[in-house]
């Protein structure tokens, strides 16, 4: 199995592509298409991932799939995966629960500017189940909550049943020193919250542009184009802002080609863009 | 550096003997005009006279198809009884009658594949150490353009080279492992000062014959076509491109892959193997969703040409290009690789003169 973990950077590693066999220790559904696993290392090894960070979830006869971290790097001993089912591998991890074995290779890739946030006011834009892999990002920040400002979430989602993590939601807006919108595109009879794209919360939420710094997954790249533009204009600058790109990563160390956007490899420069660099990734978004 | 001389009748024995103690890919016939490297078990099918192989040696160090992984999933999905180990191919071979321009790529490929990274590709570099790599002197056809890319004379990467002279072959000595090689011939002649001027002679020869040209090289190139990401050229050729992939398969810098879980009969165990992918294939830059980031034949077209002469010539230093012609004579649109550049090259001049 991969000694990665122990091998210097530039040292030849023989198990570059051997993943680590990893128990899954917990799992729940959150929606009918979104399941969240809790996963152990040989030896309750901590990943050492940051947030933003992916790891290649593989399972013997159907491949590898690039999956983003979704827990906090302080959560010691274990991680968090949230997988939505989309065929092939991820059919089958969703018939899997709690002891049942799957490979890992990772951490890869560069995550989210922790530092930068530090002593900022952290705005998440998450469009669908971007919101599970940004929550790598927010509970860090909870870890330390008082080496950051105010926290704002703003979260669109297709329907209401399509809400990640609706109680956590409200744990965070219980908190003065959080602001969280949630918005969805097609309401149900009972839904009493905010209608329309994410964008649509923009306007709603209390945004210092000169003291925030931004970080969005928002699903199609359309969104994205919709965000950024959003973003511009209230005035927040580009380098505050930073994306984190889905592409095909298939190796997850710079070699396959997969997911190059013009001259970047998002699985080692990104997946974590800030808007300063997309600007010259025509292929970006 | 040493030189000796070899005859045809040393050279035949030589073969033999390498052929004999150990592994051999070496150019062969394939039809009328077409040539591959394969692996030699009879001496004689060696074709040294070949213009360029349908595919490059680079099958050598990064076969179209090849294992990463053994694994095993015993006890079923999920199943703690699972294992995987690497395959690493260390077996020593001799890659013989490589052209300078196969060399030059193998050289790229040394830096794709391993020194440009922090993870460099364990199954890539045992092959390439594992290999003794015999170059060979060539002439150019109309498709070949290794002045233009600086790849004409390349030695480097090869441990012997071998440039026929009079009907024999002066073999210039590079590396240690070329000198043990070449102890296995039979028969060694003392090369003569006469004889490396004919050796010499030949890369000006070839230099002369090199007629297709780039109108531009590196660095130049790269910002000239750069500055033209909205060409009509990149849709232009589209409308001829069908996205084969002909043109990446054949290429000796391509090192693009895609991964495979290949099961045995048993469905308890199988080989995670690599393949040769291609940019240009419609499903290359698909993510889940479905969105394909790339799904235009245009798009994928000018980032097949940003890749070689933009993105990693600026990181390399040179255009990821070696002039080998492979992609334009196995073209089934009878797209030329050099008429695209040249044409955006002219569109760029054209538009910061005007």
């Amino acid at each position: 199995m991969s000694t990665s973990a122990q091998t210097s950077p530039g040292a030849v590693d023989p198990g570059l592509y051997s993943p680590q066999l990893a128990t899954i220790v917990g799992a729940r559904n959150l929606t009918p298409m979104d399941r969240v696993f809790v996963v152990e290392l040989p030896g309750r090894r901590d990943l050492g991932h940051k947030p933003g960070q992916f790891v290649q979830v593989s399972i013997f006869g159907y491949e590898e799939a690039p999956i983003s971290v979704c827990s906090p790097p302080q959560q010691r001993g274990s991680f968090d995966l949230t997988v939505r089912n989309m065929g092939g591998l991820t059919a089958q991890l969703h018939r899997m629960g709690p002891g049942d074995r799957i490979g890992i290779r990772g951490p890869f890739g560069k995550g989210f500017p922790m530092e930068s946030m530090r002593g900022k006011d952290v705005l998440i834009v998450a469009g669908g189940i971007g919101l599970a892999p940004l929550r790598s990002v927010t509970d860090s920040i909870f870890m330390e909550r008082q080496a950051y400002e105010r926290l704002i979430v703003l979260y669109g989602t297709r329907t209401p049943a399509d809400i990640l993590f609706p109680e956590t939601l409200e744990a965070w807006a219980a908190d003065p020193r959080n602001e969280v919108l949630v918005t969805v595109d097609v309401p149900t009879e009972d839904w009493t919250g905010h209608v329309g794209v994410v964008t649509t919360l923009f306007p709603k939420a209390h945004i210092d542009p000169s003291r925030t710094v931004v970080v969005a997954l928002v699903g199609p790249p359309v969104m994205y184009r919709f965000v950024l533009t959003e973003l511009r204009s209230i005035g927040i600058p580009e380098e505050q802002m930073f994306f984190s790109l889905e592409r095909r990563m298939r190796c997850g160390v710079g070699k396959c080609g997969h997911c190059q956007v013009n001259n970047h490899r998002v699985c080692t420069d990104g997946p974590v863009f800030s808007a300063t660099e997309l600007r010259h990734m025509h292929e970006s978004i | 550096m040493r030189h000796a001389l070899i005859d045809e009748a040393a050279l035949a024995g030589w073969l033999a003997r390498l052929v004999e103690t150990g592994r051999v890919m070496a150019p062969v016939r394939r039809g009328r005009v077409s040539f591959d490297f394969e692996w030699i078990d009879d001496p004689r099918d060696v074709a040294l006279e070949y213009i360029r192989t349908v595919l490059p040696p680079k099958k050598a160090i990064m076969p179209a198809r090849e294992p990463l992984l053994e694994f095993s999933r015993r006890g079923g999905l999920g199943a703690r009884e699972q294992s995987a180990s690497p395959v690493i191919d260390e077996r020593p071979y001799v890659l013989f009658g490589v052209h300078p321009c196969d060399l030059a790529a193998i050289g790229m490929l040394d830096w794709s594949m391993g020194r440009r990274d922090a993870r460099p590709d364990p199954h890539y570099l045992a092959r390439r150490s594992a290999a003794t790599i015999v170059g060979i002197e060539c002439m150019p056809d109309r498709y070949c353009f290794c002045t233009s890319v600086g790849t004409c004379n390349t030695r480097a990467g090869a441990d012997l080279f071998l440039t026929p002279v009079d009907g024999r072959y002066v073999a210039e000595v590079l590396t240690r492992r070329g000198e043990r090689l070449l102890r296995k011939a039979p028969k060694l002649l003392r090369s003569t000062a006469g004889e490396a001027a004919k050796a010499a002679a030949w890369g000006h020869e070839k230099a002369e014959r090199t007629t297709l040209r780039l109108a531009a090289q590196a660095p130049e190139l790269a910002d000239l076509i750069d500055s033209r990401w909205e060409s009509d050229i990149f849709d232009q050729t589209a409308e001829r491109c069908y996205s084969c992939g002909t043109c990446t398969n054949v290429c000796p810098t391509c090192f693009c892959f895609d991964v495979f879980d290949e099961l045995d009969i048993t469905l308890a165990a199988g080989t995670r193997a690599r393949r040769y992918d291609s940019c240009q294939f419609e499903d290359f830059a698909v993510v889940a969703g479905p969105h394909n980031f790339r799904g235009e034949r245009a798009d994928r077209v000018r980032h097949r040409w940003f890749r070689k002469f933009v993105y990693l010539l600026r990181e390399y230093g040179q255009a990821f290009c070696v002039g080998c012609g492979r992609c334009s004579h196995a073209c089934t649109a009878k797209i030329s690789l050099v008429d695209v550049i040249n044409a955006v090259v002219a569109e760029a001049r054209g538009s910061v003169t005007g």
